[in-house]
């Protein structure tokens, strides 16, 4: 009988043919010299794959720093967000006041403009503070 | 795919594969200075190497590049002693606090592995790490050491039943 051999090694890797594994599979059946070497070699190949990953130190890579962005640029980012999210919010607030008074799309097309119609204490004036205020003159 | 050298840097080079070249020298030679400094070496002839890498196989380029550094090494330094296994137990930081049992256990039982692997014939023990440290296919082994995939296929095997015997 020949032995599987090589095989065995390549059968636990999945590295065979397609022929070649119905030629181990039912070799394996039939042969206990050949089942035992499988476990052995099982055994031997599960050791070297518990070995753990040692971290490779920094200094071998060498690798640039990271860039790290200046916090003050990030807060001014962050402000325009905020400002925006304000100016958003009293648009929706304009729009969906329960006045019962409809808004036309013409008013919707300026903002401000809709908050004026919907607010006759809403002067241009006060448009001009609150954009302002919101920051949409800021920059 | 790595299809051009434009598509990859060696930076990208380091991050992503820095830790496998690492440990494949710490495994083949148990010292970690000399993986340190293979890894240097490596990353070198990487940044040298792109710009006339031809679309391939990058593994098989990689670790190409990889092991023939590590034999240049090997040769230049014809070689400062081997220093001992280095102590698992100061790298895992277990001296200070007391372990579980089962952890020293398996931290020996790493010595004995490692141990197992040096005293194997370069050619297997090599086969060996790329294929089960490193990970990669007979494929890919066979064109880093530029042999027959028959011939990995045989060097793993043989490998792998000399250190099922050095295990007992």
């Amino acid at each position: 009988m020949i032995h599987l051999g090589e095989l065995l090694s390549a059968h636990l890797d999945g590295e065979l043919s397609p022929a070649e594994r119905d030629r181990v599979a039912e070799h394996l059946e039939e042969c206990d010299r050949c089942r035992d070497e499988l476990e052995d070699l099982a055994a031997a190949r599960a050791a070297v794959r518990s070995l753990p990953l040692v971290e490779v130190p920094a200094t071998a890579l060498g690798l640039p720093e990271p860039v790290v962005v200046p916090l003050t640029r990030r807060k001014s980012v962050w402000a325009g967000m905020a400002a925006a999210a304000a100016a958003i919010s009293i648009v929706v607030a304009s729009v969906l006041a329960p006045d019962g008074t409809a808004v036309t799309p013409q008013d919707l097309s300026d903002p401000f403009g809709a908050r004026v119609s919907l607010d006759p204490g809403f002067t241009p004036t006060k448009v001009a503070q609150v954009r302002v205020a919101t920051g949409e003159f800021a920059e | 795919m790595v299809e051009t050298a434009s598509d990859i840097s060696w930076e990208d080079v380091a991050r992503v594969y820095g830790r496998k070249i690492y440990n494949f020298a710490y495994r083949l030679t148990g010292n970690p200075d000399d993986a340190h400094d293979l890894v240097q070496e490596v990353l070198l002839r990487v940044r040298r190497g792109l710009p006339t890498y031809r679309p391939g196989s990058f593994e098989g380029w990689l670790w190409r590049i990889t092991r023939n550094a590590f034999l240049d090494d090997v040769r230049r330094r014809k070689r400062r002693p081997t220093t001992a296994l280095p102590d698992e137990l100061d790298r895992t930081g277990l001296v200070s606090s007391p372990a579980p049992d089962e952890v020293l256990a398996s931290i020996r039982l790493g010595e004995d592995i490692q141990k197992a692997l040096l005293d194997l014939p370069y050619d297997f023990r090599e086969a060996v790490v790329l294929c089960d440290v490193v990970g990669l296919s007979y494929e890919e082994i066979a064109q880093a050491v530029e042999a027959p995939i028959g011939t990995v296929r045989s060097r793993i095997h043989r490998g792998r039943r000399m250190l099922r015997e050095r295990l007992g």
